[in-house]
């Protein structure tokens, strides 16, 4: 893509090419800060429909639907977004054991300059914890593979899996 | 019009195509009256996420035709669906609302909202271009195939009177209605479901 030349627009690139490369060719979001050039990636990128949707739990819905159609589906969103999302999930994917990737931002975390979202990221990955979801932490660069793993092991699981990016790695400083 | 002559004529009509009803009187009144566990997907417990989780399967499935039933209450929950239902135009999407204005899962509590929205208009008004409204079972009958049978997303609204009394759940695991439902997509011609290798490498 022209002008794709700046390190967040490289991540961006990244994590849309694991994606693509393990089978995802949907991608549900609402945009969070930190995430909105991933997502403008994945709307550009041919390899995909993105979906804009009107709020978190409609990208766990349609995605989940989506399972059945036989798409590989990733639902994208921040932090606060994902919390909204906790009934639908546990009600859809864990009454039906309906694998899902779920990607959110790991606000909270040391670097997060944004006041107003600490006080729900202080409480996601308790929350991700209680609800016993497996997590993956892409801190690094290096780690942005692990999305293809986490996708596939929420397909052996049969339950959601959620990937949760680091300011730093969106933004090609990790 | 009554809420089972509604479904007995949807059920006798509607034989061929993917169902996915919500929670509460939808998946009761369909189970009730079909007993079908196999092209239908109850979708018991999603609060208003009916629709784009049946939107999720036509994306991958442009040769069916689905069709999702929302409660009232649901769609009150949620009624920017119709956003992005209109954003993916599906033409193998068919939305029904069924506005009973009670909860009738829980008792017929009364719903307040029917009583001065106009859910054909909220619909208009989020771009939908092909919207019905259906308050008798004679009208249903009439205008059921333009709706379902001509492509194009459309979206409708059944305007039921309560059910008044309680009908029971499918008495289907969330897995059994997984596995059937998928098992029957790929057994009729979908794309493969259930694909995940266990690589013991």
């Amino acid at each position: 893509m022209p002008g794709m030349d700046e390190p967040v627009d490289k991540v961006a690139q990244r994590i849309a090419d694991v994606a693509a490369d393990c089978g995802i060719t949907l991608v549900a979001s609402l945009p969070d800060g930190w995430i909105t050039r991933l997502i403008t990636q994945f709307d550009r990128d041919a390899r995909f429909r993105h979906v804009a949707v009107n709020r978190e739990e409609s990208a766990i819905g349609l995605c989940s639907g989506a399972f059945f159609g036989g798409i590989g589906a990733f639902a994208l969103m921040g932090a606060s977004g994902f919390l909204t999302c906790i009934y639908a999930i546990t009600k859809i994917n864990y009454t039906y054991q309906i694998p899902l990737l779920i990607g959110v931002t790991l606000r909270g975390r040391p670097g997060d300059r944004a006041k107003f979202h600490q006080s729900n990221a202080l409480y996601l990955e308790p929350v991700i914890r209680s609800i016993d979801m497996p997590f993956v932490a892409i801190e690094r660069g290096d780690d942005i593979a692990r999305l293809a793993t986490a996708y596939r092991h929420s397909r052996v699981l049969s339950r959601p899996v959620v990937v949760g990016f680091t300011r730093e790695v969106l933004r090609g400083e990790a | 019009m009554n809420f089972e002559a509604c479904f007995r004529l949807l059920a006798d009509r509607l034989k061929h195509d993917v169902i996915v009803t919500s929670a509460g009187n939808c998946s009761e009144v369909w189970w009730e009256i079909t007993r079908e566990t196999e092209r239908v997907f109850y979708l018991e417990a999603s609060m208003s996420l009916a629709s784009l989780f049946a939107a999720g399967i036509a994306l991958g499935a442009p040769g069916r035709t689905v069709v999702a039933f929302s409660g009232d209450g649901a769609f009150c929950m949620n009624p920017g669906m119709l956003l992005v239902e209109r954003q993916l135009a599906l033409p193998n999407l068919k939305h029904f609302m069924v506005s009973n204005r009670c909860y009738g899962s829980t008792n017929d509590l009364p719903h307040p909202f029917g009583d001065f929205v106009d859910y054909s208009a909220m619909a208009r008004a989020a771009g939908i271009e092909r919207v019905y409204s259906f308050s008798t079972v004679e009208g249903l009958g009439q205008g059921l195939d333009d709706m379902i049978r001509v492509p194009g997303h459309a979206f409708a609204v059944l305007e039921v009177e309560p059910l008044g009394r309680h009908a029971p759940s499918p008495p289907l695991d969330g897995p059994e209605v997984k596995f059937r439902f998928g098992r029957y997509l790929e057994r009729t011609g979908g794309r493969p479901v259930f694909d995940a290798p266990l690589d013991p490498t």
